[in-house]
C-alpha cells in the first residue's frame, strides 16, 4: 500500500516538474522525485530483506535528493542563471500531451509487463516516467532543465531497476552513482563557461 | 595486473596538476606507456582473469585495447605540437591529459569487462570525460557541442542503460544476480524464458549504441561535434571510443545471434543499410575534411555492424582495426592540413618540401586511397570477406534475391563515396594554390605509427590471430 502511494507521488512530482516555469521549483521537485525514489528502495529493500537495496535507498537520499539539488541551485546562484525556464510546449498543450503519454506507455509496456512477476504496474509506471523525462528534457531551451530532464531519466531507470528485477547488483548501482557524481563536475566545469559568457554578454 | 593497467592513467592524473610549462613532455611520455601493460595482457593466455569474473580479458577484448593503445600512443605524439597548429593554452593542454587519464580508465573497464553493468559504467565515464575533452577548444562551437555531446550522449547512455536492465530482469529468474555476466548469459541464453524481454532490450540498448556511433538519424551530430572541437579528440573518438562501444555490440549481438537470430538480422540490417543510405549522399556534399572523415567513419561502423551479423566475424574485426588506424591518422593530418587554411580542400597537399613534406603527403595520398577501399589495404579485403560472407548467409536463409539487391544497393552508396574521395583526392593534389607547408617530426612520426600498424594487419600473422578471436 506504502510503496503504491510512494510510486503515485514519483510520478506526480515529475509530472509537476513538467509545468514548472521556475528554476528553484524544478530542483525542489526534482529533489522531491528523488526522496520518493529512495524512500521506495528503502520500503522494498524491507520487504523482500535486500541489505542492498536498503544501502542504495540511502545513498539516493543523500545524494540525489539533497547534494546534487544543492550543488545545481549554489551552481546556479554562482553563475546567475536566468530562473525563468518558460516550457516550449504550452501549458494547455501539455495538459493534453501528458495523459496522452502516460496511455501510450502503458499501452507499449503491456508486452513486456506480461512476462514480469511481481506488480507489473510498477514497470508501466517506470516507463512513463523515462518518456517524461524525455519531454521535459525536450520543452526547454535553457540548459538547466534539460540536465534535470538528464537527472530524471536517471531516477526512471532507476525505478525501473528496483521494481523490474527487485534491483541491480549493488557494485553497479554503486557505479551509477559514481557516474553520476562526475557528471556533477562536468556540468559545474561546463557552467562555469557558461556563466563567464553570460557576465562578458552583459 | 589491473594495477599495471591502470597505473599510468594514475601517474597522467597527478602529472597533469603540476603546473608547469615542462609538464607535457612526461605527460606525452607517459601516455606511451599505456601500450606496456596492454602488450603484456596480449601475450597472457586467455582468458584471463583480471578482477575475478567482472573483467576479463578474452582474444576479443585484447584486441580492441591493443589497437586503442596504439591510437592513443599516435594521438600523444601528435598532442606535442597541437600549440603549432591552434591556439591552445597550457593549462588546457594539462586539463585535456587529466580528462584523458579518466577516459583511459573508463575504456580499461568498458573493453574488459565481463559484466554489463561494469561495461555501461565504464563507457559513461568515458563519455562523460570527453565532454571536457570537447571544451579544450575555448571557443563558442565548441562550448556549444560540448553541451549537445553532454545531452545527446546522455540520452544514447540511458537508452543503453534501459536495454541492459530490461535484458537483466529476461534473464534473472535462471541467473539470479549473475544474469549481468557476459560468458554466463551467453552460454545460458537457450534457457531465457522470456526472449522477446531479451530481444526488447537488446534492441533498445543497441539504438542507444547506434546513437553514439551517429548512425541514423543521428549523421551529423558526432560531424559537427568533431569539427567543433580540436582534431587529437576526434581521432580519440575515432580510434579509442568508438571501439569501446562497437565492442559492447559485439558482445550483446553474440548473445541476441543464439536467441533470435532472425530478428537481429533484419534489425542491423535495415538500420546500417539506412544509415548508409543517408552518410554516403552526406560525404558527397561535405565540404571540410574533418566532417568527410567523421562521416566516413560512420559509414565504416555499418559496415562492421553489418559484416559481424552476417556471421563474418573476421571480416568485422580486420575492418575495425583498419578503420582505428586509419581514421585517427587522417584526423591527426587535418592539424596540418587545414592549418594552413581551414576549409580548404584544393591544394592542400600541395607545398610541401623536403624530406618531411613529402613522406607526410606520401602518406596521406596512402591513408586515403586505404580508407576507400583500395587494395592492398586491409578495407578491400574485409569487404570481400564480409560480401562474400553476407552471400553465404542469403544462400542458407533462402533470401538469395533480398541479399544480393542489398548489396548491390550498397555497392551503388560506396561507388558514390568512393567517387567522392577521388575527387577530393584529385583535388588535393592537383588544384589550387602551391603554398610553403610545414611537418613537424612528432606528427609525421604518429602517422608513421599508424602507416605501420596499418600494414600490420595484412601480414599472415597478424590476420591468423584475428582469425582465432572470430
Amino acid at each position: 500500500m506504502m510503496v503504491d502511494f510512494f510510486i503515485g507521488l514519483f510520478l506526480a512530482s515529475l509530472i509537476t516538474a513538467i509545468f514548472t516555469t521556475r528554476l528553484f521549483r524544478l530542483l525542489l521537485w526534482y529533489s522531491f522525485n528523488s526522496l520518493t525514489l529512495g524512500i521506495l528502495a528503502l520500503l522494498i529493500g524491507f520487504k523482500i530483506d535486500d541489505g542492498a537495496m536498503i544501502i542504495t535507498g540511502i545513498v539516493t537520499i543523500i545524494i540525489k535528493a539533497v547534494a546534487i539539488p544543492y550543488f545545481l541551485k549554489s551552481f546556479s546562484q554562482k553563475f546567475h542563471f536566468v530562473r525563468q525556464i518558460t516550457p516550449n510546449v504550452q501549458t494547455h498543450h501539455a495538459i493534453m500531451l501528458v495523459p496522452a503519454i502516460l496511455v501510450f506507455t502503458f499501452y507499449l509496456s503491456q508486452p513486456v509487463t506480461n512476462m514480469m512477476s511481481g506488480n507489473t504496474n510498477y514497470v508501466a509506471v517506470s516507463i512513463s516516467s523515462l518518456f517524461l523525462s524525455l519531454m521535459l528534457m525536450m520543452e526547454h531551451k535553457n540548459v538547466a532543465p534539460k540536465i534535470i530532464g538528464f537527472l530524471s531519466i536517471e531516477n526512471s531507470l532507476f525505478l525501473l531497476g528496483i521494481t523490474a528485477t527487485n534491483g541491480m547488483p549493488m557494485l553497479v548501482e554503486l557505479g551509477i552513482f559514481f557516474d553520476l557524481l562526475m557528471a556533477i563536475i562536468v556540468i559545474n566545469l561546463l557552467f562555469h563557461r557558461e556563466g563567464f559568457q553570460g557576465a562578458k554578454d552583459a | 595486473m589491473l594495477e599495471f593497467l591502470l597505473l599510468p592513467s594514475i601517474i597522467i592524473f597527478i602529472l597533469s596538476f603540476i603546473k608547469s610549462d615542462k609538464v607535457n613532455i612526461p605527460l606525452a611520455f607517459v601516455s606511451f606507456l599505456l601500450v606496456l601493460p596492454v602488450t603484456k595482457l596480449l601475450l597472457m593466455p586467455k582468458p584471463y582473469a583480471i578482477l575475478g569474473d567482472y573483467l576479463v580479458a578474452d582474444k576479443l577484448s585484447t584486441y580492441v585495447l591493443f589497437v586503442s593503445s596504439v591510437v592513443a600512443i599516435g594521438v600523444a605524439l601528435a598532442l606535442l605540437t597541437l600549440h603549432k597548429h591552434v591556439k591552445v593554452s597550457k593549462h588546457a593542454y594539462r586539463r585535456f591529459y587529466r580528462f584523458f587519464a579518466i577516459f583511459w580508465v573508463g575504456l580499461i573497464f568498458s573493453i574488459l569487462s565481463n559484466h554489463m553493468g561494469i561495461y555501461w559504467i565504464g563507457l559513461e565515464l568515458a563519455t562523460l570525460s570527453t565532454v571536457y575533452m570537447i571544451r579544450t577548444n575555448h571557443t563558442d562551437a565548441a562550448h556549444k557541442e560540448a553541451w549537445n555531446y553532454m545531452i545527446v550522449g546522455a540520452i544514447a547512455i540511458s537508452l543503453i542503460l534501459f536495454g541492459i536492465i530490461l535484458i537483466y530482469a529476461s534473464a534473472k529468474p535462471i541467473l539470479g544476480e549473475d544474469a549481468m555476466n557476459f560468458s554466463l548469459l551467453l552460454e545460458h541464453a537457450k534457457e531465457i524464458k522470456s526472449p522477446f524481454l531479451f530481444e526488447l532490450g537488446f534492441a533498445i540498448t543497441t539504438l542507444g549504441m547506434f546513437v553514439k556511433m551517429g548512425f541514423f538519424p543521428m549523421n551529423l551530430w558526432l560531424s559537427n561535434i568533431e569539427r567543433a572541437s580540436f582534431y587529437p579528440v576526434a581521432a580519440l573518438f575515432s580510434g579509442i571510443l568508438e571501439s569501446a562501444i562497437i565492442i559492447g555490440f559485439f558482445r550483446f549481438s553474440k548473445i541476441a545471434m543464439v536467441i533470435n537470430y532472425d530478428q537481429l538480422f533484419v534489425f542491423v540490417f535495415a538500420y546500417t543499410i539506412l544509415t548508409i543510405f543517408i552518410v554516403s549522399f552526406l560525404i558527397f556534399r561535405a565540404k571540410d575534411f574533418i566532417r568527410l572523415f567523421s562521416l566516413s567513419g560512420i559509414e565504416h561502423m555499418a559496415l562492421i555492424a553489418m559484416f559481424w551479423t552476417s556471421g563474418a566475424p573476421f571480416a568485422a574485426l580486420l575492418h575495425f582495426g583498419a578503420h582505428a588506424f586509419l581514421k585517427p591518422a587522417l584526423f591527426l593530418s587535418t592539424g596540418v592540413l587545414e592549418s594552413n587554411g581551414k576549409y580548404k580542400i584544393a591544394g592542400a597537399l600541395r607545398g610541401y618540401k623536403g624530406f618531411k613534406g613529402s613522406l607526410f603527403w606520401f602518406l596521406v595520398s596512402l591513408f586515403l586511397l586505404a580508407i576507400i577501399s583500395l587494395p592492398p589495404s586491409p578495407m578491400f579485403f574485409s569487404e570481400l570477406y564480409g560480401f562474400g560472407s553476407m552471400v553465404s548467409v542469403a544462400k542458407e536463409s533462402h533470401h538469395l534475391l533480398a541479399m544480393i539487391g542489398a548489396i548491390l544497393l550498397l555497392l551503388l552508396f560506396l561507388a558514390l563515396i568512393f567517387y567522392k574521395f577521388i575527387e577530393i583526392y584529385q583535388s588535393m593534389k592537383y588544384e589550387g594554390e602551391e603554398g610553403e607547408k610545414k611537418v613537424y617530426l612528432s606528427e609525421l612520426l604518429s602517422l608513421v605509427i599508424f602507416a605501420v600498424a596499418t600494414a600490420s594487419l595484412i601480414l599472415p600473422q597478424v590476420m591468423s590471430y584475428i582469425e582465432g578471436i572470430a
